[in-house]
């Protein structure tokens, strides 16, 4: 089956600043993907690429196996929600949803029957008639979405749309983009720095890096098998082993060396800090913890679901180690960090 | 990008040829014309700097004179401004937004009706003499009111005042109050408050009213002629006749942009003063 | 030292204010005398100024001007405000610098060079078309400035989302951009045709022969006492006082 947005070997450029650098991207119809990166990765750029407001200096960008690239945004059938939502402060509620739709010449029973179910669909249904300056900001945030799903259009743009909110209602909106998503369908594109607002909307994640898109895979992917230290850093809290791989073993930095298939010369081992189990005595630990590392206990925090356990290992390395329990240890406590190597993922440095 | 600069560059086009062919043309001409000459009434094209040493010669002590009387007007209303708007801003809590608007209420409206006012006002028979009269503070009228350098001092820091209170109100409100309060915090107290952050956030505004002031002080005429007496001719007065009965346009343009560069060096020393006296120190 | 600074506000803005108030009242006295205290009320210097022939003409004029003037700076000052918008941040602000030169210029020497530049240079003749293009001058930097406060805090987020939603650039200024702006347009109109009503210095050198209400209040003047002259100004300054604050009011200006 065709992708619905295919992008092919799009560039961007500011002057002698390179936004995106030349990127491919197949995006099929349905999906709920997260472009995530942190600020002035291009991810921003790549989006606004999409929806027709930058024009990329190379390659082109097809929706439904159109050309579009040189289409102006009212020519594509995406649809935006803007960081700073862009409401029409001289128009109601209802008149902002309606915009698009009188612009379209949609017939006025029509268009009325639309703006309700849009404004239904974000439970806003009874505050047509306020002005936006009265609104708060998750309804502002909710009816900038309206504006846009009223449309029906086939993919979604998001911009940062929740970086204004609370935590609270960031949390909340999240939920209602899930539950809006399954009940429309279609296809969103989803623009966030916060990885964990990544995580929990979208179906895959693409992560960007200084222009470049460095992973494409579904969260869980990029959670267990991060490709690069950057994705493995920004993705999450990972332990970060530096070594040398040779012949299926791997030989840290501290001397240790433990099992571990994966690239020759110098690596980076990650180990998620849930996967670490620790032990004042090596004798206590599980067998399938088949890696081991002496380490130095710095901090012991108790954070109620979890106990966070800061480490220091014999190289100077920081390590993290999260339990359900606390164990009895103590800042200065010698101990041994283990984990099974099936959960750690060994990286070319 | 390249298309919104197009875009951009189309719209700025009837403004920039305003800009050229109304200012930047005019004024480059006039000022050329100050290097020529005029033979038996007409206008010669020429190079020299006799109409500089004129000035200087027969009208320096006008020059100074004006600059003088300028300088004070402006420092007195820059003075004001300031105080009036620092009382708005910091002092006057509900009231300050309505005595800035009294003082947009005097901004335009009546360039002429306030010289004219202040004419009738200072006058023999004014309300300012009838006022002092009736309450019995002078016997007779004072003749020294109208018709002296005070009339022409009065007269202008009341017709600059809310052009000068305006740039001032201006900066102070861009000062937050969190800012002085955080101030405070660290140990400061109302006197350096007063000059690391009032004053240095006043700084440009209060420039800008001094130069405003300092300015249409110096090249004004009416004042002069309608309430200042023969004592208080000021250089406006005969760059306004070079161009009216004596006609010497180059000698007219000569001490108009003598005045303005020495206005200009005036704001310069003030505004290096002001930058040295607020100047944020580690 | 709280009152006196109570006080020192107090005096300030009776100073600024009294004049103003003074000239209204002389306008309704009786007397040809402008001195205190009134004898008695009358509306016949209202009379006199407005059935004198040369009032009529005056006042046609001025409004010829300022409408002329309100009009193109208008246009002029919103063209180059939005310009300035599109144009990087640096470049912007030297522009809005550029051309805010004029208003930095004292009204005595902008008149006096546009006078010898239309006299002796391009041989145009003085008069009401002279005055409208010397207006232009110093209104359309004031336009430009109060339309580039506004585009400051314009959401251009919402000029996107119209282009998004299907307009086309000319459709999405005509609903969005213009409806946004729009009062601080008329506002800056307003005082743009206050200053320009106003203007006397500018209007004496580049006039010629004719008149407009300052420079017939100024050959009023001159000539001696005529009590109609209090009309005059007022009129004059009540036209513009009433333009400013309209103006200053649709564009929220404070300070």
């Amino acid at each position: 089956m065709a992708p619905l947005v295919e992008l092919v070997g799009v560039g961007k450029g500011y002057g002698s600043a390179t936004a995106v650098h030349p990127l491919s991207l197949r995006i099929g119809e349905g999906e709920f993907v997260s472009i995530l990166g942190p600020s002035g990765c291009g991810k921003t750029t790549l989006l606004r690429m999409i929806g027709g407001f930058v024009t990329p200096d190379e390659g082109s960008i097809l929706i439904d196996g159109r050309d579009v690239t040189r289409k102006p945004p009212e020519k594509r059938a995406t649809n935006m929600v803007f960081q700073g939502y862009g409401l029409f402060p001289h128009m109601t509620v209802a008149q902002n949803v309606a915009y698009g739709l009188r612009i379209a010449r949609v017939a006025r029973t029509e268009r009325a029957r639309r703006v309700a179910e849009a404004l239904d669909l974000i439970r806003l249904a009874d505050l047509g008639d306020r002005a936006v300056s009265a609104l708060s900001g998750g309804q502002r945030q909710r009816v900038a979405l309206a504006r846009a799903l009223v449309m029906r259009p086939r993919v979604l743009l998001l911009d940062e749309p929740l970086s204004a909110l609370d935590l609270k209602l960031r949390l909340a909106m999240q939920e209602e983009f899930r539950r809006i998503h399954a009940q429309v369908g279609g296809t969103f594109i989803f623009v966030t720095h916060d990885q964990a607002e990544a995580m929990s909307l979208a179906s895959r994640i693409c992560v960007m890096e200084a222009g470049r898109i460095v992973q494409d895979g579904t969260p869980e992917d990029i959670y267990r098998r991060p490709a690069s230290r950057f994705v493995a850093g920004f993705i999450g809290e990972a332990n970060l082993f530096e070594g040398v791989g040779s012949d299926e073993r791997v030989r840290l930095s501290c001397g240790t060396v433990i099992p571990g298939a994966g690239a020759e010369g110098p690596i980076v081992c990650v180990v998620r800090p849930e996967a670490v189990t620790l032990a004042a005595d090596p004798a206590a630990l599980p067998d399938q913890c088949d890696a081991r590392l002496f380490a130095t206990v710095e901090d012991v925090v108790f954070l109620g679901p979890e106990v966070r356990t800061t480490l220091r290992t014999d190289s100077g390395a920081q390590a993290l180690a999260l339990s359900r329990t606390a164990g009895p240890l103590r800042p200065g406590d010698r101990v041994t960090m283990g984990w099974a190597t099936a959960d750690q993922q060994v990286i070319a440095a | 990008m390249r298309q919104a600069l197009r875009t951009a560059s189309f719209q700025l086009l009837p403004g920039l040829a305003i800009l050229a062919g109304l200012f930047l043309l005019p004024l480059s001409y006039f000022f050329v014309v100050s290097f020529w000459q005029v033979r038996t009434f007409r206008l010669r094209p020429d190079a020299t700097l006799e109409q500089y040493a004129r000035v200087f010669t027969e009208y320096g002590s006008t020059l100074a004179w004006t600059l003088a009387i300028a300088t004070l007007i402006a420092t007195v209303t820059a003075a004001i401004a300031f105080a009036y708007a620092h009382y708005c801003r910091f002092r006057a809590g509900r009231f300050g937004d309505g005595l800035i608007f009294l003082s947009l209420v005097t901004l335009f409206g009546g360039y002429l009706a306030k010289i004219y006012m202040w004419k009738t006002i200072l006058g023999g028979t004014g309300a300012l003499n009838s006022a002092l009269m009736a309450l019995g503070l002078t016997s007779g009228p004072i003749p020294a009111l109208l018709f002296s350098p005070f009339a022409v001092i009065v007269t202008l820091t009341h017709y600059c005042l809310p052009l000068a209170i305006l740039p001032v109100y201006g900066a102070l409100r861009g000062l937050d109050d969190t800012a002085i309060e955080a101030a405070r915090d660290l140990g400061a107290s109302g006197p350096r408050i007063f000059r690391d952050l009032i004053l240095a956030q006043a700084r440009g505004g209060l420039t800008a009213a001094f130069a405003l002031t300092l300015v249409i002080t110096a090249a004004d005429y009416v004042t002069p002629l309608m309430v200042g007496g023969p004592s208080s001719n000021m250089i406006g007065l005969f760059i306004q006749s070079q161009f009216g009965n004596r006609l010497n346009s180059p000698l007219g343009s000569a001490m108009a942009f003598v005045t303005i560069a020495c206005c200009g060096l005036i704001v310069l020393t003030l505004s290096l003063t002001l930058r040295a006296l607020t100047r944020p120190r580690t | 030292m709280r009152s006196m600074a109570h006080i020192g506000a107090a005096l300030t803005a009776i100073f600024m204010l009294s004049p103003l108030v003074i000239l209204v009242i002389f306008c309704f006295s009786e007397s040809p005398l402008l001195a205190f205290p009134i004898e008695g009320w009358s509306l016949r210097w209202f009379d006199k100024a407005f059935s004198d022939p040369q009032f009529t003409n005056a006042f046609r004029n001025s409004m010829i001007v300022t409408g002329a003037v309100g009009v193109t700076s208008t246009l002029t000052g919103t063209l180059a405000a939005l310009a300035l918008a599109k144009l990087p941040p640096r470049l912007a602000t030297a522009t809005a610098a550029a051309l805010s030169l004029p208003v930095m210029v004292p009204p005595l020497l902008l008149g006096v060079a546009l006078l010898t530049f239309y006299s002796t240079w391009i041989g145009l003749p003085l008069g009401l078309p002279a005055v409208i293009l010397s207006h232009l001058v110093f209104t359309q930097p004031l336009v430009m400035l109060m339309i580039s406060a506004r585009m400051a805090s314009f959401d251009h987020a919402a000029v996107e989302a119209a282009r998004d939603l299907g307009a086309s650039p000319i459709q999405s200024f005509f609903h969005v951009t213009l409806p946004m702006i729009g009062p601080s347009i008329t506002g800056g109109t307003l005082i743009a045709m206050a200053l320009s009503l106003d203007d006397f210095l500018v209007t004496f050198f580049t006039i010629g022969g004719g008149m407009t209400l300052p420079t017939l209040m100024w050959g009023m003047l001159r000539k001696g006492i005529d009590p109609s002259v209090n009309v005059v100004a007022v009129t004059i300054m009540g036209l513009s006082i009433a333009a400013t604050l309209i103006g200053f009011r649709l564009t929220r200006y404070r300070g």
